[in-house]
C-alpha cells in the first residue's frame, strides 16, 4: 500500500518553493550508484511542510566515489551538512550478482572483505574532509535468483553474501559518530521488490526504485533528517475511548470495551504495545480524555489487558474539559513546548478543534480502522531519532519524579525552601565520548532554556572538545526524587588568557526553575579565577522560545556593552546553601 | 481524451496546456529531458491505466507517438 503523492506533485510543487524560506535550514547531499532523479523534488517538498528550507544536492549520475574522493569536487564545495550515499548490490556485486558461484566460496569471501575495505576507505576519505553527517545504506537482498529454489541450499550463495557485507558494514559503523546506517533491505522488504523494482524503468533509466515509490524512499529519508535537526517531537497526547481500547467506558462499561486477545480488540492491545516501545524510548505519553475520572482510571489500574500502565503516563487528564485545555495543562504539568507535542484522537472533530486552535501541535490523521493504528505509529517520521541516550530510556521514570517533585513544591511556599527540601545536587564535568550524544541531543532540542540557541552538530563539538581554547562541560542534576541525568550544557570559548566567553549554555525544561543556572555560573567564574581570567562574557540571542532565560546575564550581575554581556571577576564566589556541588 | 492526455503534459512538463500541439516533443519542449520523459510515461501509465513495453518507450519522440501507442491500447482520441 503506498499512500504517497505522486512524483509530478513533488516535482510540480517544488517549483513554487523557489524563493521561499523556512525557519530550519538543512543542506543535503544525494550520491548514488542509479538514478535518483526527483528524489531531490520530494525532499525539498516534504522539507517545507515541515518548516525546513532543504537545500539539495545530487551527484551526477553513478559518481559517487569521483564525487567523494576528489577534495575539489562539488560536492565538498557544497558544504553539506547530511549525505545520503545509496548504493544497490547490483552495483556492487556487479557479475556476482547474476553468477555467484562463478567463484569459489574462498574467492567469495575475499570479494566481500575486499568490498568493504573500499567502502571504508571512501568513507575515511569523507570523514576526514567533511564534517557532515553520512546516512550509508546497507544493500537490498534480491528475493529471487537465476540458481532459482535450488540456491538456498547451495553454499554461500547470493543472499549470504548480501547478508554478511551488510552485518560487517553495519558493524563497522556501530559507534560511528557521524555514520548513520539506512536500512535499504528493509525499506524494500516494507513495500515488496516487485513494487520497487520496475524492470521497464531500469532497462530504460537505470532507474532501481521506481517512479510511484520513489516519494516513499523519500519519506524514510526524512526520519535522518528530522532526527538529525533535533525536530523530533517528545510527548504524545492520546485520547482513551476508541485510541487505546474499542468502544465507549461510559456507555460500554467496564466489561464491555474491546481490549484483549480478540479482533478487535487484540488491534488496540498491539497499539498499546507500540506506544510502550515508544515510552521505552524516550517518548512521553500523556492522556487526554473526556471520560469520568474513575470510569477511565479504572480501566487503566484494573483492566487485565492493559499494556500501559498507570506510571506510563507522565501526566493524566480525564475530565470533561475541552481538549485544547487539557493539552495546554499538560504542557504545563511537563514544561514543554506545544511545539513538542503530537495528538492522537479517534474524534475528527477533536483534531480539528486542536489543530485550529494549537497549531504548534502535530494532529496527525489516525486511519478510522484500529487494525492500521499500530502501523500508522510506526510509520510516523516525528518520532525518528539517530541515537537513543540513556535519559531517554529513563525519561518517563524522570517525568514521574518530576510529578512528585511538583507535589512538594505546592506543599512549600517558599522557594528557596523548596530547593533545600530536594536536596538538589549538581555535577559538573567536561564532555568525553560517553556524554557526547546526549550533549549533542540537548544542543539541538533545547529551545526554552538557552542563552544563545547555537546549534552545533556532534561532530563539531567532537572538535571542540579536543581545542584547548574551549571547555565543553555537561551538568547532571540529582535531588531526593531521583537523577534527572545530563540536563545541562555549556560551552566556554577562551578568547584570551583574559576573556572568557560563554558560547553556550542551556538546561533541559526538565530541571528548570531550580537555580542550576546559578550554580553553573558560580563553577565558571570560579574556574576562570583560578586561571586569572579577567572578565567573562556572554551575548543573550533572543529566538520566539527562550524568554526563560533572558533575565539570566543582567541578574548575574552582567552589564551590557554593545552587543555583549560582561562580568567582571573580583573574586571567589560562594555556591548557595541548597547547592552541593560536585566537580 | 485529448484533454485528459493534455493535462498530464502541462503538468510534466510545467506548460501551458494551450502552447501544446501534437508535433511537440523532446525538441521543442524545454523541460522534455531524458528523465522528465520517464516522468510522463509514468503519469501516463497512472492516468491512463495502461503500460508501455519498452520498446513503445523508446518509439516516443513527439506526442503524435503517445497519442498512436494510447490508441493501440484501446483509448480513443476522437
Amino acid at each position: 500500500m503506498n499512500s504517497e503523492k505522486t512524483l509530478s506533485y513533488f516535482i510540480n510543487k517544488s517549483n513554487e518553493l523557489v524563493g521561499k524560506s523556512f525557519p530550519k535550514k538543512i543542506k543535503i547531499a544525494l550520491l548514488s550508484s542509479f538514478t535518483i532523479n526527483g528524489l531531490k523534488e520530494i525532499i525539498q517538498v516534504k522539507s517545507s511542510e515541515l518548516n525546513i528550507s532543504a537545500s539539495v544536492y545530487e551527484s551526477p549520475y553513478n559518481q559517487y566515489s569521483q564525487e567523494i574522493l576528489n577534495k575539489n569536487s562539488s560536492f565538498y564545495k557544497f558544504k553539506p551538512d547530511i549525505v545520503f550515499l545509496i548504493i544497490d548490490s547490483r552495483t556492487i556485486f556487479d557479475e556476482l550478482y547474476h553468477f555467484p558461484f562463478s567463484k569459489s566460496i574462498q574467492q567469495k569471501k575475499i570479494f566481500i572483505d575486499e568490498k568493504i575495505l573500499e567502502l571504508k576507505n571512501l568513507i575515511n576519505y569523507f570523514v576526514s574532509n567533511s564534517d557532515a553527517t553520512m546516512v550509508l545504506s546497507n544493500l537490498n537482498v534480491p528475493s529471487s535468483s537465476s540458481y532459482g529454489i535450488s540456491e538456498s541450499k547451495l553454499e554461500y550463495n547470493l543472499s549470504e553474501m548480501i547478508q554478511e557485507f551488510n552485518t560487517k558494514l553495519i558493524s563497522n559503523y556501530k559507534k560511528s559518530e557521524k555514520i548513520e546506517i539506512l536500512n535499504f533491505n528493509s525499506f524494500i522488504s516494507k513495500f515488496g521488490e516487485e513494487n520497487i523494482f520496475d524492470p521497464r524503468q531500469y532497462f530504460f533509466g537505470d532507474i532501481r526504485i521506481s517512479m510511484i515509490f520513489l516519494p516513499c524512499f523519500g519519506q524514510e529519508l526524512m526520519k535522518f533528517i528530522v532526527s538529525f535537526l533535533g525536530l523530533t517531537k517528545k510527548c504524545l497526547v492520546l485520547d482513551l475511548d476508541n485510541t487505546l481500547w474499542g468502544g465507549i467506558v461510559g456507555e460500554d462499561g467496564f466489561n464491555g470495551i474491546k481490549l484483549g486477545p480478540e479482533p478487535p480488540g487484540n488491534a488496540f492491545l498491539e497499539f498499546q504495545k507500540t506506544l510502550l516501545s515508544l515510552n521505552q524510548q524516550g517518548i512521553i505519553l500523556a492522556i487526554n480524555s473526556k471520560n469520568n475520572f474513575e470510569d477511565g482510571i479504572q480501566i487503566i489500574r484494573e483492566h487485565p489487558y492493559m499494556i500501559l500502565k498507570e506510571n506510563n503516563f507522565s501526566s493524566i487528564r480525564i475530565n470533561w474539559h475541552d481538549k485544547v485545555s487539557n493539552i495546554k495543562e499538560i504542557a504545563k504539568d511537563l514544561n514543554i513546548g506545544l511545539d513538542s507535542f503530537v495528538f492522537l484522537d479517534d474524534d475528527k472533530v477533536n483534531r480539528e478543534f486542536v489543530k485550529s486552535v494549537l497549531p504548534e501541535v502535530y494532529v496527525p490523521e489516525l486511519p478510522d480502522d484500529p487494525s492500521l493504528y499500530s502501523k500508522f505509529l510506526l510509520n510516523m517520521i516525528e518520532f525518528s531519532h539517530l541515537k537513543i541516550t540513556e535519559e531517554d530510556k529513563q525519561r518517563a521514570k524522570m517525568y514521574t519524579q518530576q510529578k512528585m517533585r511538583s507535589e512538594l513544591q505546592n506543599s512549600t511556599p517558599d522557594l528557596k525552601a523548596f530547593l533545600k527540601k530536594l536536596n538538589l545536587k549538581i555535577i559538573i564535568k567536561k564532555v568525553d565520548a560517553f556524554s557526547l550524544p546526549r550533549v549533542s541531543q540537548l544542543i539541538l532540542k533545547t529551545n526554552q532554556f538557552n542563552l544563545t540557541t547555537k546549534r552545533y552538530k556532534e561532530s563539531e563539538i567532537s572538535t571542540m572538545m579536543t581545542d584547548p581554547n574551549f571547555f565543553v562541560g555537561y551538568v547532571n542534576v540529582e535531588d531526593k526524587f531521583g537523577d534527572n541525568g545530563i540536563t545541562g550544557v555549556f560551552i566556554i570559548k577562551k578568547e584570551s588568557k583574559l576573556i572568557w566567553n560563554i558560547d553556550t549554555l542551556l538546561l533541559s525544561c526538565r530541571v528548570m526553575g531550580r537555580d542550576i543556572e546559578k550554580g553553573i555560573f558560580i563553577y565558571i567564574v570560579n574556574k576562570a579565577k583560578k586561571e586569572n581570567v579577567k572578565q567573562i562574557k556572554s551575548q543573550f540571542i533572543p529566538t520566539q522560545k527562550n524568554k526563560p532565560i533572558e533575565d539570566f546575564l543582567p541578574n548575574s550581575n552582567f552589564k551590557k556593552q554593545d552587543d555583549h554581556w560582561i562580568y567582571m571577576i573580583k573574586s571567589i564566589l560562594p555556591y548557595p546553601d541548597y547547592l552541593d556541588l560536585e566537580i | 481524451m485529448s484533454k485528459k492526455l493534455y493535462e498530464i503534459i502541462s503538468k510534466v512538463m510545467n506548460i501551458p496546456i494551450s502552447s501544446i500541439d501534437d508535433s511537440m516533443g523532446p525538441e521543442n519542449i524545454e523541460n522534455w529531458t531524458s528523465f522528465n520523459g520517464y516522468v510522463l510515461l509514468h503519469e501516463l501509465e497512472t492516468g491512463f491505466d495502461v503500460k508501455f513495453t519498452i520498446n513503445e518507450a523508446m518509439d516516443v519522440t513527439t506526442i503524435i507517438d503517445i497519442k498512436k501507442h494510447l490508441k493501440n491500447k484501446g483509448i480513443s482520441f476522437d
